[in-house]
């Protein structure tokens, strides 16, 4: 292979960065394909830390390419479990910070350099995130969410007492009702997720609120009214579930708790 | 106990599940937490770029297919 071949090779990888750890034990990681075909992970040591990195084709990685992948359901799922399978398992032997899915530089020295600048911030991370999990929690309300056809006005409603004295006027009231019970929800569903992250805040070292997921893409017809997610230690993880029992019971709301993560959420703050 | 919080079969402690929903996943390995900028990823990880191809692949899914994700998941 003459230079100018082995230049252009090199111009055309990358390197992706999946997570920064103290120690990593080579083997926790061993068999995993990571995001590209052929390419072992492997450890990158910058300074007194451990980065977990895979040689990819910068091609792959384009703004383009990864638009494209955005698009596509199964491969941005495959990215994302790639990604996960391979953070999960550095966590399992050691202590990691995760890195979001495709953080990439441009080659190991590029990225050795980048990665100690930042060398206080991974510290200060690991510090935070020792012997503590994330765990996500999310609320629904109790009813269905049915949208309001006019005719499911409450029956307390004045109109509907009356016979019929202009059809104008009850129509007025039956989209009054329609939107006091609306925003009556709307407070409701306020309050209950207030309620809930309260609960769990005050078990936990931290918390997040996430976006809340349309209803379509959480497979219920309940309306998710609280998407969040928490710094809990490990001492204290136990006490989840008799909290989350307690509210579903005090409120009525169900409440999915879905962890141990590791504690992507909970890295990048300072 | 433990059992009943956890809502999927988690064989190890911090092991991805593999019936962990993609939307919780994506929630968080999407940039939820950004330590570093890598110089690649500076337009890849633009987080309202990522979100709104997000939003349109979460639309355009919700439309052909009833959420393709919810039947690993925990409901």
């Amino acid at each position: 292979m003459t230079d100018r071949e082995t230049e252009q090779v090199s111009a055309e990888s990358a390197l992706y960065v999946f997570a920064v750890c103290r120690l990593p034990d080579p083997t926790a990681f061993a068999g995993l394909p990571g995001v590209a075909v052929g390419e072992a992970l492997r450890r990158l040591r910058f300074g007194e830390l451990t980065a977990i990195v895979q040689t990819v084709r910068a091609a792959d990685f384009t703004d383009e390419a990864w638009q494209a992948r955005m698009a596509d359901r199964g491969e941005l799922e495959r990215y994302a479990r790639a990604h996960h399978d391979v953070v999960s398992a550095a966590a399992a032997s050691c202590p990691t910070v995760p890195l979001p899915m495709a953080t990439l530089y441009h080659g190991e020295e590029r990225a050795q350099q980048a990665l100690l600048a930042e060398t206080e911030r991974f510290l200060a991370a690991l510090r935070r995130t020792a012997d503590h999990s994330e765990w996500g929690v999310k609320v629904y309300t109790a009813a269905p969410a049915v949208s309001v056809p006019a005719r499911t006005r409450p029956a307390t409603s004045p109109g509907s007492s009356r016979p019929t004295p202009g059809a104008g006027l009850a129509y007025l009231e039956r989209k009054r009702g329609a939107q006091a019970q609306r925003e009556r929800r709307h407070e409701d569903s306020l309050r209950l997720a207030e309620t809930v992250d309260a609960a769990f805040q005050g078990l936990a070292a931290a918390g997040r609120r996430l976006r809340l997921h349309v209803p379509e893409t959480t497979g219920t017809s309940h309306v998710q009214v609280l998407n969040a997610t928490y710094l809990v230690a490990e001492h204290r993880a136990a006490e989840l579930g008799p909290l989350t029992r307690a509210l579903q019971e005090s409120t009525g709301a169900r409440i999915d708790v879905s962890g141990p993560w590791v504690p992507y959420s909970f890295v990048g703050e300072v | 106990m433990e059992r009943e919080v956890v809502p999927w079969d988690n064989p190890e402690p911090l092991r991805g599940p593999v019936g962990v929903p993609l939307v919780d996943l994506l929630d968080r390995v999407l940039a939820t937490g950004v330590v570093v900028s890598g110089d690649l990823v500076i337009a890849i990880a633009d987080v309202p770029l990522v979100r709104l191809s997000l939003h349109a692949l979460l639309s355009s899914v919700n439309e052909r297919v009833p959420a393709p994700w919810a039947d690993g998941g925990p409901l």
